[in-house]
Formats: structure tokens, sequence, C-alpha cells
């Protein structure tokens, strides 16, 4: 495996948000993290990328704990992976300057500067990578639009051009198509697989039970911070073990409530 | 008539005049500068870290604005005359002392406006900047970046209050003039104090049209500014 977690919990304050979470991915393949609003997709999503340390548990990358490197090595593994967000989080900047900002920070600051001199000067060309990552998303025309001007599926998009542009070993998709409407999911979702098909592993968070059955190769239901079951998506769908997937599977479990007596649990729905 | 006023200008002539505005630009350019260096760090720091007295640290940056400049200029002055802590420098009644002055005149109104522009740059701009493989520098240059126009609006607001200030330069510049009348410390505001004492009011309305246009222009660059970041989100 890549990038894995084991048995990791990670909270806020006193609140224990994740808790004892394993779980991995491997090149080529696209795991998804399903689950209802609020039961930590995006706090596990944000755990892989490094953002925070587990309070308890390890991150491993290809076997080791991210958290035992120095900061420098660190922030060489945290180069192979790259995070698309749910909220919108371009640069107030045009469209290729977004897609190559992966790119510029990976440089010496002698090349950043010479590059932002041959910039001012009107050589606008493209990485290679920048100029493939744009056009998987389709928008190459848009590459000198300022990012703030773009449409929320547009945006989207441009977001996850930035995050295929540096080449990841590993891509982290917190709900990428939560705003998108059913073409650019279509394009997004298409572009997820071809990344998956150059080797790419990539993690979607995504409370869309739909979708996650058109992309899984793999599929974690997350539920109240645990993973409450794995497997295959033709087995989770069609063999759902636990009563909470399945009522998830079925529809009928969206929010996370914190009291499981206020939703009609299967038990009580079926008089015994 | 106000159009038949003489212009009688005193020793010195125009030259006096050009001396009074380059010792102001001088010493106002030089403050804001040093006051920016400054402050931006401590912005950054001050919005995006958690620390204990956080509230407090924002609440006296934010209060900072209205001190009185005569209470600064007595507490500079202290400190640099002969008997001060900082006395030994011989620097009460030069350009520097004013600069310190103006100095801590504007660091409020800088660090305050950027404080607030840089807070309004969205965290998950940030985390992006994190998660494509920024360092912790790599974010700040992001959040500068990001807050640009907020950024210049606040060293722009901070010019103005030291262009436009009288009270803390008269007490710690002394207004002073060499014998050949050009300007050592004399600014276009304590300038306008002098003339307009002498009676000099045509001199004092020469002087005081300059420092509004300069006040005006700036004000001018500002909203200009901050009318092309927000067309640049349409755009
Ligand atoms: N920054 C934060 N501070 C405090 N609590 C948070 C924060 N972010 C998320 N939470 C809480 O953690 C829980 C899980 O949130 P999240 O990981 O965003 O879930 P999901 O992505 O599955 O909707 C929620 O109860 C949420 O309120
Ligand atoms: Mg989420």
């Amino acid at each position: 495996m890549t990038l894995t977690t084991d048995g990791v919990s990670l909270g806020y304050g006193d609140e224990t948000v994740l808790d004892d979470v394993s779980i991995g991915v491997d090149s080529g393949e696209v795991l998804t993290v399903v689950g209802p609003s609020g039961t930590g997709k995006t706090t596990l999503l944000r755990l892989l990328s490094m953002f925070r340390r587990p309070n308890a548990g390890t991150v491993a990358w290809h076997g080791t704990d991210v958290w035992r490197l120095s900061d420098e090595e660190r922030l060489a593994v945290r180069r192979q992976i790259s995070m698309v967000f749910q909220e919108p989080s371009l640069f107030n900047a045009p469209v290729a300057r977004n897609v190559l900002y992966g790119r510029r920070v990976r440089h010496s600051w002698r090349e950043r500067v010479r590059r932002r001199v041959r910039n001012a000067v009107g050589d606008h060309s493209m990485t290679e990578a920048a100029h493939t990552a744009l056009e998987t998303v389709g928008l190459l025309d848009k590459r000198d639009r300022n990012a703030l001007s773009l449409s929320g599926g547009e945006a989207q998009r441009v977001a996850f051009a930035r995050a295929l542009a540096v080449d990841p070993e590993i891509m982290l998709l917190d709900e990428p198509s939560s705003n998108l409407d059913p073409r650019n999911t279509a394009v997004l979702e298409e572009a997820i697989l071809r990344a998956k098909a150059r080797g790419v592993g990539v993690v979607v968070a995504t409370h869309d039970m739909n979708q996650a059955e058109r992309i899984s190769d793999r599929i974690a239901f997350v539920y109240d911070g645990r993973v409450v079951e794995s497997g295959p998506p033709e087995r989770i769908f069609d063999d759902p073990r636990d009563q909470r997937t399945k009522r998830f599977v079925a529809g009928d479990l969206l929010y996370e409530v914190d009291d499981e007596n206020a939703l009609p649990t299967s038990a009580s729905e079926s008089p015994s | 008539m106000f159009f038949q006023l003489q212009l009688q200008l005193p020793d010195g002539g125009w030259t006096y005049v050009v001396s009074i505005i380059l010792i102001s630009l001088e010493v106002s350019l030089t403050a804001v500068g040093l006051s920016t260096l400054f402050s931006l760090p401590i912005a950054l720091f001050v919005g995006f870290t958690d620390f204990p007295g956080k509230h407090i640290v924002t609440a006296v940056i934010n209060t900072g604005m209205g001190f009185p400049s005569v209470v600064v200029g007595l507490l500079v002055l202290m400190l640099l005359s002969n008997s001060g802590p900082l006395g030994t420098f011989d620097r009460a009644f030069t350009p520097q002392a004013m600069i310190a002055s103006q100095f801590v005149l504007a660091t409020p109104v800088i660090m305050s406006v950027s404080l607030s522009a840089v807070e309004s740059v969205e965290q998950s701009v940030r985390d992006a900047a994190f998660a494509m493989g920024g360092t912790d520098l790599d974010v700040g240059i992001v959040v500068i970046k990001e807050a640009r126009y907020g950024i210049v609006t606040a060293v722009l607001a901070g010019f103005g209050r030291a262009i436009s200030e009288v009270g803390s330069i008269l007490i710690v510049g002394g207004n002073i003039v060499f014998s050949d009348g050009q300007s050592y410390t004399r600014t276009l505001t304590t300038a306008i104090t002098v003339e307009a004492r002498q009676g000099r009011y045509e001199v004092g309305l020469v002087l005081g049209t300059i420092l509004l246009v300069l006040v005006l222009g700036v004000n001018w660059l500002g909203s200009w500014i901050r009318s092309k970041g927000r067309g640049e989100r349409s755009a």
C-alpha cells in the first residue's frame, strides 16, 4: 500500500472525530470514502495530506511513519500527494498560474525568480504537465482567464488540474462534484479514471453513493469517525453487512445524528 | 481678491518650498516603508496563529490607530533627548527623529488594515498552497499575494496618516530651517503652521494645496486599486 493509516484517532479540541481508523490506498486504484455529512471524511483526508498529526495511530507512506520523518523528508512525501478541496480554493491569478503553482513551489528560489521575470516579459509557456492537466479537464482555452471569474464547475475542474499537474502518486479529492452539474461531474469522473489509468492512487470522499458506484475499486463506509465496513463496490451495494451501511445505501441516512435513537432504526421500523 | 494675492515667498524662494516637499516625502516614505516591513510579518503571524492574548494584541493594534500624535511625539522626544535612554545617539530634532515618530503613528494603521486584509484570505486558499506542496513560507507568500490590494490600501492609509500629521513631528523635529532657507526638519504640515502664524497665508495656501493634492492623490490611487481588485474577480 502506498499511503495508509493505522488505528488513527483525531479530534478538534475535546471532541473525537476519527476513532481508530485504518485504511490504505495503492497506486492505480480509486478508494472511495463514503458516509453521511459530518462523519469525518474531510478530517480523514486532511490527516492523509498531513495538515494535522494524529492523536493516536500512524500515517505511513510506503510503510514509513511520516511523523517520524524530518520536516524536509515529510515535505518530500507531501509533494507526492495532492489534494482538491470541497470549497473554492483557487488563487486570484490566471488559470495557468494556478495550475502551475505546485510545480512552482518545487523549484529553487533562483529558478522561481527567473521564471517570474520571464513571465513578466511575456513568456507564458506552460510546462507539459500543466498543459496536459488543463487539457484533461477540457479548459485549455481558459488558461489566461482569472481563476476567480470561472463558474463553479470550471473552478472545480481547474482545482483538479492543479492537483494533477504535479504528477502526484496519490490524489485526495474532497466531494469533488458536490457543486457540479451532471455534465461537469462526468468530465471530472472521466479525469479521475484517466489519472487512475496513469497509475495515480485516488482517494475520493463523497456522500454520493451513485458516484461511488461509478468510480470505485474499493469503498470504505465511514460513520461517526469509524470505518464501519469496506470492500469492493459490488459487495457493499449488494450485500451490506452493517445496518448503517444498509440504510445509507438505501438513502435514508444522509446526516449523522448525535442521538442514534432519533432516527428510525431498522428494528423499530418493522414490528418484531 | 484671492487671485490678486501677492505670493511673497520667504528666504530661499521656490527652493524653500521644494526642500519642504522633499523632506516631507523622505520622512513619510521612509517611515511607511520601514513600518510595512515591520507590520506585514506581524499581521501574518497574528492573523494565522492562535496564541494566548491574541484578542488583546488585536485590540491594541486596532486602538493604536486613534493614538494622539502629540503624545507619540512627546514619548519619542523623551526617548531621544539628551537625558533619555537613546540620548547618546543625539537624534532629537533630526529627520530621523521624525521618521521614528511617524513610524510609530503609521504602524497601527498599516498593521490593522493589513491584518484584516490577511484575515480575509480564505482558509481553503491557504490550505491549497500547503496541499500543493508549499512550505510555511510559500503559504505566507500566497496570503500576501491574495491580500495584495488590501495591503496596498494599508500602506497608502499609513502614508496618508504620516504625510498629514503635524503634532508629533513638530515636537520631535523642531520645524528647523537652515540659514539659507532650506528645510532641515520642516515639513508641509509644520511649514503651514509657521506660515499661518506669520500671516503669510498665500504661502500657506500653496503648501496646503500641495499637501491636499498629495493626500487626495493617494486616496484616489487607493480606491482605483481597490476597484481594480474587484474587477479582476469578474474579468
Ligand atoms: N475545524 C473544525 N473545528 C471543530 N470541529 C470540526 C472542524 N472541522 C470539522 N469539525 C467537526 O468534525 C466532524 C467531522 O467533520 P468532517 O470531517 O468535515 O466531516 P465530513 O467531511 O464527513 O462531512 C463534524 O462533527 C464537524 O463538525
Ligand atoms: Mg466534508
